[in-house]
C-alpha cells in the first residue's frame, strides 16, 4: 500500500481527464447491461429474496461513500481470494469505485421504465408466439429505453464525480487512479485554484448536460 | 360436437376459478360481471397464466394441457385481442401487424391491412388512429398470426354504441370468412344477444352454465343472470287451495296450479310489470298483486321507458312503453305502485337458483 495517499501534485489535467474517460469507457457499458438487467428483474419478476436483492442493489445510495469505501477496502483487502487479484489501488479499482455508487441510479430508472409498460403489451407478444428474448428486445427494452438512458446519464455524471469511494479503494495516484474529482482535491491542497476551477468547470458542465439530457428524455416519453 | 374442451382449476390469492368449457368452432360468448374471472379464463386458455392445479385442455384434438404436460403460449397458436388492445406504441400499424407474422409471409400483412381497410394507415402510429381504427389494427394483428383460436377480451367495451355494433358485424364476417373459432368475453348484454351462438355464464370464478339464447323464453330466469329481469327470494305458501309467494316486502298470488311450498326464488320479467295508475282500477287479471316502491332512476330509450324501482332493499327493473309514460307523472324519488299478473311469475327450481355459483 506504499502508493496510497495524496501525492504533492505533479499530475496534469489531461491525465486526469483521460483516466476519467477510460473509467467511463468501462463503466457505461457495464451500467447499461447490469442496470437494465437488474431493473427488468425487479420490475417484471417475482421471486424469493427479491426485497433483499433490491436492498442490496440500492445500498450504495444510502451508505456514506467513506463507509462504502471502507467495506470494499476490507472486502478486496482482507479476503485472500480477492486480495490475490491485486485489485486495490489500481485502475480497475477506480472503475469499480465509480460504478458501484452509480449503478443504483440506472437500476432505479430502468425499473421505473419497465414497470410502466402494460403487461398486456408483453403478453400480446407472447401470445403471438414470441420468445422471452424477442419480447424483451422488440417490446420491453424499446419502450423502457428512455428511462434507461435517463438513468444512464445520471449514472455517468455520478460515476465521473465519485470522490470518496475512489479515494478509499483506488487511492489518488496521478496517471493511474487520479480522476477529475481527485485532481481538483490535489490542486486545492497545493492552492492551485485556477487548475482546480478548470477541472470543476468540466465536471459541472457534464452534470448540467446530463440533467438536460434527462429532461429531454422525460419530455419525449 | 366440441372442438375445444377445457377443464381445470386455478387459485390466485383469495380468488378461485373453476373452469369447465366445451365449445365448437363458432363464436362462444363468455358473459359475467366485472371480477367474475373472465379475463383470467382467457389468460389460462392462452397460456399467459399457468393453472395452479393440473387439468385438461384440448383444441381440435390437439392436447394443450394434460397432467404432466403444459404447452407454452408461443406454441399454442391462440391469438388474443386484449381489452386495452395492446397495440405496440413504438411501432407503426404495419409493424404491429408484421410483428405477429412468424412464417415470413410478408404478403399477409398487406392482405390483412387491406381487408380491414387500413392500407392508408399502414405508416401511422397507433396513437394517431381513431378508436375504431385501433380496434381494426388489433383484429388484423391477431388474425395475421393465423391462429387456430381467437380470444377477445371485451375488445369493444370502450367504444360508442354505433361503432361497437359496426365492429361486431365485422367480427362476425371475419368469423365466416376465416372459420377461426372465437371466444368473446363481454359484460354487456347487447353483445351477448348479438354475438352469442353459445353463451357461457361465469360468476364468482365459476364457469359452468351454457345458455342457448335461441331457446330462451322471455320468462326464463337465465335472463336474470344475463342482467335483465328480477329475481326475488321468498316462500311459497299454499293456503286452502290458494298459492302465493310471500317475501319480506309483499305478497303475490300465483296460479292455482302451483302445489309446492317452502323457500323459493321467483323470476319476474322486467316488461311484464305494470304501473298502477291511481285513477284506473287494477285489472282483475293481476289478482291484486301490487307492491309499493320508489322510483330511483328512469330513462326513455326508443319506445320503452326503463325504471329502477326500489322495493324494500331490492332494486327492480321495470320496462313499459314510453307512450304510457307521458301520462304518468313520476319523477325520480317519487312513490310508485307496480303490479304483476300471477301468470308472469316464474318459480325457479332450486338447482337453477344460483346459476354459476355454489
Amino acid at each position: 500500500m506504499g502508493e496510497v495517499g495524496l501525492p504533492p501534485g505533479g499530475a496534469t489535467l489531461t491525465q486526469a481527464i483521460l483516466i476519467s474517460l477510460k473509467i467511463l469507457v468501462v463503466d457505461v457499458p457495464l451500467m447499461l447491461i447490469l442496470g437494465t438487467g437488474a431493473g427488468w428483474l425487479l420490475a417484471k419478476r417475482e421471486f424469493r429474496g427479491k426485497d433483499l436483492l433490491e436492498t442490496f442493489l440500492m445500498l450504495p445510495v444510502a451508505l456514506p461513500p467513506a463507509v462504502l469505501g471502507l467495506y470494499l477496502l476490507m472486502f478486496f483487502g482482507k479476503i485472500p481470494f480477492f486480495r490475490s487479484m491485486g485489485l486495490l489501488f489500481s485502475f480497475p479499482a477506480a472503475a469499480l469505485a465509480a460504478l458501484i455508487p452509480a449503478l443504483p441510479m440506472v437500476i432505479s430508472s430502468a425499473r421505473t421504465g419497465f414497470q410502466a409498460i402494460p403487461t398486456s403489451l408483453e403478453d400480446a407478444a407472447r401470445s403471438m408466439g414470441k420468445s422471452e428474448i424477442t419480447v424483451f428486445r422488440r417490446i420491453s427494452f424499446p419502450l423502457a429505453k428512455r428511462h434507461v438512458m435517463a438513468g444512464l446519464a445520471l449514472g455517468t455524471a455520478r460515476a465521473l464525480g465519485d470522490f470518496g469511494v475512489t479515494l478509499m479503494i483506488a487511492g489518488n495516484i496521478p496517471g493511474r487512479t487520479q480522476t477529475l474529482p481527485l485532481y481538483i482535491y490535489g490542486q486545492v491542497e497545493t492552492l492551485e485554484f485556477a487548475k482546480a476551477n478548470v477541472a470543476a468547470a468540466i465536471l459541472a458542465a457534464i452534470g448540467i448536460l446530463s440533467l438536460r439530457f434527462v429532461r429531454m428524455m422525460e419530455a419525449n416519453r | 360436437m366440441s372442438w375445444l374442451k377445457a377443464s381445470f382449476k386455478h387459485e390466485e390469492g383469495d380468488f378461485s376459478l373453476s373452469l369447465a368449457l366445451s365449445t365448437g368452432r363458432d363464436i362462444s360468448v363468455l358473459f359475467g360481471p366485472s371480477g367474475a374471472g373472465k379475463s383470467m379464463t382467457l389468460k389460462l386458455l392462452c397460456g399467459l397464466k399457468r393453472p395452479s392445479s393440473e387439468g385438461i385442455f384440448t383444441m381440435g384434438g390437439r392436447v394443450i394441457q394434460e397432467p404432466g404436460r403444459w404447452v407454452k403460449p408461443r406454441d399454442r397458436s391462440i391469438a388474443m385481442v386484449f381489452q386495452d388492445l395492446a397495440l405496440f406504441p413504438h411501432m407503426t400499424v404495419e409493424e404491429n401487424v408484421s410483428f405477429a407474422i412468424s412464417d415470413g409471409d410478408s404478403s399477409k400483412c398487406s392482405r390483412w391491412l387491406n381487408r380491414m381497410g387500413l392500407e392508408s394507415k399502414a405508416k401511422e402510429m397507433p396513437h394517431n388512429l381513431s378508436g375504431g381504427q385501433r380496434q381494426r389494427v388489433a383484429l388484423a394483428r391477431a388474425l395475421a398470426s393465423s391462429p387456430e383460436l381467437l380470444l377477445l377480451d371485451e375488445p369493444f367495451s370502450a367504444l360508442d354504441t354505433p361503432l361497437r355494433r359496426s365492429l361486431r358485424r365485422e367480427l362476425k364476417e371475419l368469423h365466416r370468412e376465416t372459420g377461426i373459432p372465437m371466444i368473446y368475453v363481454t359484460h354487456q348484454m347487447e353483445d351477448v344477444c348479438a354475438m352469442g351462438d353459445r353463451v357461457f355464464l361465469i360468476n364468482n370464478g365459476k364457469l359452468s352454465g351454457e345458455v342457448d339464447l335461441k331457446k330462451l323464453t322471455s320468462s326464463d330466469s337465465s335472463w336474470h343472470h344475463l342482467g335483465w329481469g328480477n329475481m326475488v327470494d321468498g316462500d311459497l305458501i299454499k293456503d286452502g287451495g290458494v298459492a302465493s309467494f310471500s317475501w319480506r316486502w309483499g305478497r303475490f298470488y300465483l296460479p292455482p296450479s302451483i302445489h309446492e311450498e317452502g323457500p323459493v326464488s321467483v323470476f319476474i320479467p322486467s316488461d311484464r310489470i305494470s304501473i298502477v295508475y291511481p285513477s284506473i282500477p287494477l285489472d282483475p287479471a293481476f289478482s291484486g298483486n301490487k307492491v309499493n316502491g320508489r322510483v330511483v332512476e328512469r330513462y326513455i330509450m326508443g319506445r320503452m321507458c326503463h325504471m329502477q324501482v326500489e322495493i324494500g332493499e331490492q332494486l327492480w327493473q321495470v320496462e313499459f312503453p314510453s307512450t304510457s309514460y307521458e301520462s304518468l307523472d313520476k319523477e325520480e324519488g317519487s312513490d310508485i305502485t307496480i303490479a304483476v299478473r300471477p301468470v308472469d311469475i316464474s318459480i325457479i327450481p332450486k338447482d337453477r337458483r344460483n346459476f354459476g355459483e355454489d
